[in-house]
């Protein structure tokens, strides 16, 4: 009994999947699936299974809909396969992408503007208003945000032991050093997405402190770390900001396995 | 002459109406032009039609999802279109920003209307810096280009008013 149940929520499950995702209608075997409904509707005896059962016949009756619907949209001249469309998109360059989209394009005309209705009473509005100074207390003070914490403020706030932070910073900088010149992202990218991310941010210490450095090259976007001797003046020192996405680092992990 | 000079009053409200956005849609109802006019507004709006057509714009009467819709004038919006595509400089936005658009809708339109989000992105990132395609996405969003629905991207009620489909595939595969 619980295996027929089983297949009559799959049947439902399929149906709404292809609904929700807009995949081919024909992937559903219909004249099977209803086989199945008749095979079982003399089992049913309880009403949550009756209702099991409707469910199931109201969610083919939708698939057979857009099957209909399917068949409408790809005899009319809109149907192209996805994929030659990808591969134009793929190769077409964007200034030709955007030459088909104007002369495709009839936009809306409007424009935005005041009325002297409601100038007006802007103005009035602005002429009852008394000066914020006499209205201070309408507004009382949001939470003032001190922005980031310092390394310090999260020690005295007991969040970050300094042995600890100091102990993670040290193996970063000694991987750093055994490694020589290394890129960015090799260095970076540990097994976890959590890892990878605290080393991207012990090494951006590690660059500010001028311990590291971090070289780029503005014509691959390739950037390699390197240990420094000596610290560098300030004078010197660029900012960077480098973003750690995550989808990246899934791709990077796919290629390793 | 009177007659004449009413009717002329009529259809400069109307355009008025048209053309200064009133609302968070551009467009008026049928039903607010029906108000400001009376009783002969589709005959007013027919007169200024042509009017406009000298212009190189036409006034189009589309449903919620940005179709035609001839069936309920009351109901519908009516939105002033132009008839000859835009100079590229008229738009004020960058060509990868429009050439993002026009890919996304190309696509979509071969997905017959709906595609996940994920995957347009995928297929953008391939050409278009990600940090500009997740940006470009969320402002046609905003803009009625397209629309969202539960990670899914459709097409959206202003490229039905605005966006000839068959055009756009035609020269995309074209190219």
């Amino acid at each position: 009994m619980k295996l027929s149940k089983d297949q009559l929520l799959r049947i439902i499950n399929f149906c709404k999947t292809i609904e929700k995702e807009g995949t081919n209608p024909f992937d559903l075997d219909v004249r099977g699936s209803l086989e199945t409904l008749k095979q079982y509707l003399p089992r049913w005896k309880l009403l949550d299974d009756l209702l099991l059962d409707a469910e199931a016949i109201s969610e083919i009756s939708k698939i057979i809909e857009l099957q209909g619907k399917w068949i409408k949209s790809r005899s009319t001249s809109f149907f192209i396969d996805p994929l030659l469309i990808e591969l134009k998109i793929k190769f077409l360059e964007p200034e030709r992408l955007a030459d088909a989209f104007f002369s495709s394009w009839h936009p809306i005309c409007s424009m935005d503007r005041i009325t002297p209705k409601r100038l007006k009473e802007g103005l009035d509005y602005w002429n009852q208003l008394l000066p914020l100074r006499e209205r201070k207390s309408e507004f009382p003070l949001p939470f003032q945000s001190k922005g980031a914490m310092s390394i310090k403020e999260l020690i005295e706030l007991n969040i970050l032991s300094k042995n600890k932070f100091n102990e993670e910073l040290s193996k970063v900088f000694e991987e750093v050093r055994r490694r020589g010149k290394i890129d960015y992202w090799s260095f970076v990218y540990e097994k976890e997405f959590k890892d990878s991310v605290i080393k991207a941010y012990l090494t951006s210490y590690l660059v500010s402190d001028g311990k590291v450095a971090l070289e780029l090259d503005p014509i691959t976007g390739d950037m390699f770390l390197y240990p420094l001797r000596g610290s560098v003046s300030h004078d010197k020192q660029k900012s960077i900001s480098i973003s750690l996405d995550y989808e990246d680092w899934l791709k990077w992990k796919r290629n390793q396995k | 002459m009177e007659e004449e000079s009413k009717v002329e009053k009529n259809m400069k409200k109307a355009a008025q109406l048209l053309f200064f956005r009133r609302h968070r849609l551009p467009g008026v109802r049928g039903w607010e032009l029906k108000r400001a006019i009376g009783g002969d507004w589709l005959e007013v709006i027919k007169l200024l039609n042509l009017e406009l057509e000298r212009l190189g714009i036409e006034v189009k009467q589309i449903s919620e999802t940005g179709e035609e819709n001839e069936e309920d004038p009351e109901g519908a919006r009516f939105v002033a279109l132009l008839k000859t595509p835009l100079p590229p400089k008229a738009t004020g936005r960058r060509i990868d920003d429009i050439a993002i658009l026009s890919a996304t809708l190309a696509f979509l339109i071969s997905k017959q209307g709906k595609a996940s989000k994920k995957e347009i992105e995928e297929l953008l990132s391939e050409k278009f810096p990600r940090w500009r395609v997740g940006p470009s996405i969320d402002r046609y969003l905003k803009d009625g280009y397209l629309g969202e629905d539960e990670k899914m991207i459709y097409i959206g009620w202003r490229t039905r008013a605005e966006v000839d489909k068959k055009t756009l595939l035609d020269l995309i595969l074209a190219s």
